[in-house]
């Protein structure tokens, strides 16, 4: 099992959603996440008063699946999230020693 | 000691009697009935372990008692509620010789798997106040003799409950009315959730035993003596009351017999089962989920109010600090209402009968932010009664209405209109969203509770004399910045409540059955036509914003430019803004995350930034495109113009001039700019609302911004908002809203005339400015600020192809905006677009720069920025003030 974790443009949140689903991926966690890697961010004036864009904002997307589902979903993400611009985002993955689902203590692949 | 020999037959006699309890309510659904029926059944199997294991006299022994407390000494016993007993003694002796006694009694009642709580307790220790504990206090007044000694139970009901509320009465109230505070905070004080806690939500029935606790304290005050509430409330309320417990109780009873614990949600799945098995209408008859969740709502109401009532009237102590607060409410009375303990009274009940002065006792309500006494809210529920058909159309509405909507608290005011259902005898559109569910994953209010909250979430935004709480220092100040620039936040209330409407219309699309609704009440409010056009863009695109931040990329100019266009003007985005922080963090508590909030308030930003920097980009040309609102001014000027010369005017003039002003106002400039050979200077001069607006349309030429802002600082008027725009022929149409600080236009209405003359004189260059100006200025004493604004300057050569913007911000001041554009204009800078905004004593004002038909030079932005700083630093300088606009 590997554990993925993409961070990603907020606008694509839906596309990629979607496309995963239809690749058979349906379970994630979706969490409103700041941070910045490479796009560093800018300062804006709005009304007199300056702010600074340093922490931008994205979404973090984490998913355990099993191994042969990985490649698939590595490439729809990187299919439909992809705009060719710095801010685009990542993918990290982990692998996983074990999942048990708590409602039946289900194992492995089974609790995905 | 063993378990007792009677345990198994208890146990049997226990199953057997629940089971039977449980048949009677499935074929008769009487909740009252099933909980009474459990709490007799309890009693039986009390009164044999009595006997057995403390004494074989049931009122045996001596100075020894069993007591029932809480919902068991009332009665009401829910299949899966807690038994709470009260072993009593006169000493701490013949509690100590029952200890193990006591302890089997309880463990076999657990072991019937009944849930106990108990204590054992001297008459002195019921006498005394538990801070800790309030709710044993509580819980005694609903006392009921078991079993034992019963002299000593009147002891405990006639002498230590009475002395106890006799002597801590105002702690023992204050702490339950904060209980009761809190723990309707934590059910986001509402009555209409989606999957209400039937218990303890606002309306549910911890509330109904709050009310009938107050009550009892209440007697027990004046008569002395401890009364079931139901017999002490008036026939109507114990009518309406007794109804709406009852609904509730065999809810309850349902739900505790469905999730088979104490577990009082009314989940969507819950509801689904209880609707189609009537409860609480007529058992076994289906009623529809929505229909039945209205019952629900209005049962909670009914309680909710109760509770309210009594914490009104009982929960005030006889002489505190609270008293004397509200007392000097009284201050606040008027001719018609007074204001008496910090709850509003009509002086007569039958002026009730005038709508004008209806409405005017809410908008008391939303001037104050105080409450309706019970007695008000009694005569306006009468007064509603007989109010006709006729007061939809009342012709006074829609300024009454917008006198509400304009105070610090328009939030509290609806609410109390509408619970006391005088929203929906005013505008029956809203009838449709009254109390109604729309299940979603998100959404945890009904539709009316979401269109108020949204309204109580701009409220919340304004500051109504309160210290930013540390949340609001964040991202809530930004917005409540906004709020505090809107120039009609009634427009954006009025859209609020209105907004959802649709929802509840049979239109598949809300938004279309929302428009469609707010059209006839748009009619009987007699709106003008732009405030009409305003409500019907804001009610279209109300889920764009949202739309627009989670879908699009917005730091990408693109989206951010389409996103503008769509908008049009800051104010239009200023109230789209506000309408989505409020709509989203009225969907759940959760909702408005800080990430979505910032999202928001970036796109804001950036969508104002690009509307106010685009200007000269964005201009209008007739050869390239269509303009829509091109054809309604040519329609409304009828034959007397011809739509070349329509074209012809407004030709390269931003295409915000174009959105900024309605038809009727640019059809009126068409008509100005045909006179214009005859007379070169053209002036119009109207009131607004709190302000004046004076418009010139002229041929461009040096030093007119300047002499124009140097004839209304001569005037003593205070510019707030002014735009200078110029068309590809070279007309300039300047618009200036100011402040008539001394009333001289509005007492003495001559001098508009006189003011339009001396424009008319100082642009044609016969009067000098640098006359007008003479010790106007000098003499005129800065005020010292409230918060200082310091002076930025800042020059853009980006984001314009043939323009230099200046962004200056500095401390408003009389003739601030004089001091600036004469200074230009003494460098020779051609003023192309000004945008003119003063926030408070902020002023933010926009220039489009040219310096000879081209962008300012590096070395003339720092020229100018230096001679701006000593300009502001040392005042006006009349001395190099030019004689007149040429």
């Amino acid at each position: 099992m590997t554990k993925l974790e993409a961070i990603i443009q907020p606008s694509k949140l839906d596309a990629v959603k979607e496309a995963l689903r239809e690749v058979g991926v349906d379970g994630m966690t979706v969490s409103e996440v700041r941070g910045h890697g490479r796009q560093k961010g800018h300062t804006e004036v709005y009304r007199g008063s300056e702010y600074t864009v340093d922490l931008l904002p994205k979404i973090k997307l984490e998913m355990v699946l099993a191994d042969a589902r990985v490649d698939a979903a590595v490439q729809t993400i990187l299919r439909t999230a992809k705009t060719g611009k710095i801010g685009d985002g990542k993918i990290f993955l982990t692998r996983v020693d074990e999942a048990i689902r708590i409602r039946n203590e289900e194992r492995g692949d089974a609790a995905l | 000691m063993s378990t007792p020999s009677s345990a198994s037959p208890l146990a049997e006699l226990y199953a057997s009697g629940s089971s039977r309890i449980r048949r009677e309510f499935e074929a008769k659904g009487d909740g009252r009935a099933a909980v009474r029926a459990r709490a007799d059944l309890v009693d039986a199997i009390i009164a044999k372990l009595y006997q057995e294991l403390i004494s074989s006299e049931p009122v045996g022994p001596k100075e020894f008692c069993l007591v029932a407390v809480g919902g068991y000494g009332r009665r009401e016993l829910f299949p899966h509620s807690d038994i709470d007993l009260v072993f009593l003694s006169t000493d701490g002796e013949g509690l100590g010789a029952r200890r193990e006694a006591i302890a089997t009694f309880v463990r076999t009642l657990w072991d019937l798997r009944l849930r106990v709580g108990h204590s054992a307790r001297t008459l002195k220790e019921c006498s005394q106040l538990h801070r800790d504990n309030l709710e044993f206090n509580i819980a005694l007044l609903d006392c009921r003799h078991l079993a034992g000694d019963a002299w000593l139970f009147g002891r405990l009901r006639d002498d230590a409950i009475l002395h106890l509320v006799g002597r801590d009465r105002d702690d023992l109230v204050r702490d339950l009315a904060e209980m009761t505070r809190q723990r309707h905070a934590k059910h986001g004080d509402t009555v209409f959730h989606l999957e209400p806690n039937l218990k303890e939500a606002p309306g549910g029935l911890r509330d109904y035993h709050v009310a009938g606790w107050l009550t009892m304290i209440a007697e027990i005050e004046r008569g002395g003596k401890l009364t079931p509430p139901e017999e002490l409330w008036p026939a109507a309320i114990r009518e309406v009351a007794g109804t709406a417990f009852a609904f509730l109780a065999a809810t309850r009873c349902f739900l505790h017999w469905r999730h088979e614990r104490d577990d009082n949600l009314l989940t969507y799945e819950f509801q689904d089962q209880a609707a189609a098995l009537g409860i609480g209408h007529q058992p076994g008859i289906a009623v529809a989920a929505a229909d039945w969740m209205r019952s629900y709502f209005r049962h909670a109401r009914t309680i909710d109010q109760l509770a309210a009532r009594s914490l009104d009237e009982i929960a005030p102590a006889r002489s505190s600090l609270y008293a004397m607060f509200k007392d000097w409410r009284s201050r606040l009375s008027n001719a018609d209402f007074s204001v008496v303990r910090g709850r509003i009274f009509p002086r007569q009940p039958a002026i009730l009968n005038d709508p004008a002065l209806l409405l005017g006792l809410f908008e008391m309500v939303a001037r104050h932010g105080i409450e309706l006494s019970r007695d008000a809210e009694r005569w306006v529920e009468e007064a509603i009664r007989h109010l006709g058909p006729e007061a939809m159309h009342f012709p006074g509405l829609w300024p009454a209405l917008r006198r509400i909507l304009l105070q610090p608290y328009p939030a509290d005011a609806l609410r109390a209109m509408h619970r006391l259902g005088l929203l929906v005898a005013l505008f029956p559109e809203i009838r449709a969203i009254d109390c109604l569910v729309v299940r979603d994953f998100y959404h945890r209010y009904t539709v009316d509770e979401h269109s108020l909250m949204t309204i109580q979430n701009l409220q919340a935004l304004r500051p109504a004399g309160k210290t930013p709480t540390p949340r609001q220092r964040g991202w809530e100040q930004r917005f409540s910045e906004i709020l505090a620039e809107l120039e009609r936040p009634d427009l954006l209330f009025l859209c609020l409540l209105f907004h959802d409407v649709g929802k509840g219309m049979p239109a598949q699309d809300h938004v279309v059955g929302s428009l469609r609704a707010v059209e006839p009440v748009f009619e009987r409010l007699g709106l003008e036509p732009e405030d009409r056009e305003t409500i019907r863009f804001l009610i279209a695109d109300h889920l764009v914003m949202s739309a627009t931040l989670l879908r699009r990329d917005i730091f990408d100019a693109e989206t951010i430019r389409s996103f503008a266009e769509k908008i049009g003007t800051t104010e239009r985005l200023k109230m789209l803004t506000l309408l989505t922080y409020a709509d989203v963090k009225a969907v759940n508590p959760e909702a408005l995350t800080p990430w979505k909030a910032e999202m928001l308030w970036r796109l804001h930003a950036s969508t104002t930034n690009y509307l106010n920097r685009s200007l000269d980009e964005e201009r209008l040309h007739f050869a390239h495109a269509h303009v829509a609102k091109a054809d309604r001014v040519v329609a409304l000027l009828g034959d007397s113009v011809s739509a070349g010369d329509v074209n012809a005017f407004l030709e390269g003039f931003p295409r915000r001039y174009l959105e900024t002003h309605t038809a009727e106002e640019v059809a009126a400039h068409c008509q100005m700019a045909r006179r214009l050979p005859q007379h070169p200077v053209e002036v119009q001069v109207r009131a607004r609302e709190r302000s004046f607006e004076l418009t010139v349309l002229t041929a461009d030429r040096p030093f007119l911004f300047a002499s124009l802002t140097g004839t209304l600082a001569a005037w003593g008027m205070n510019i707030l908002k002014a735009d200078a725009f110029a068309n590809s022929a070279g007309i300039v149409l300047d618009t200036f809203r100011f402040a008539d600080l001394f009333r001289t236009l509005e007492l003495n209405p001559p001098e508009i005339e006189r003011l339009k003359d001396d424009v008319i004189e100082v642009v044609g260059g016969r009067i000098s400015v640098k006359t007008l100006m003479t010790g106007r200025l000098s003499s005129a004493a800065l005020p010292r600020p409230k918060v200082p604004v310091p002076t930025q300057i800042r020059f853009d050569d980006s984001s314009s192809s043939h323009s230099t913007l200046l962004e200056f911000i500095a401390q408003d001041r009389p003739g601030l905006l004089y001091r600036v554009s004469s200074a230009l204009a003494e460098l020779g800078l051609n003023i192309e677009v000004a945008l003119i905004d003063t926030e408070g004593e902020k002023v933010i004002d926009v220039f489009y720069l040219t310096q000879q038909g081209a962008k300012v030079s590096a070395a003339m932005q720092a020229k100018t920025e230096q001679i701006l700083l000593s300009r502001l630093e040392t005042g006006p300088s009349t001395s190099n003030l030019p004689s007149g606009g040429a």
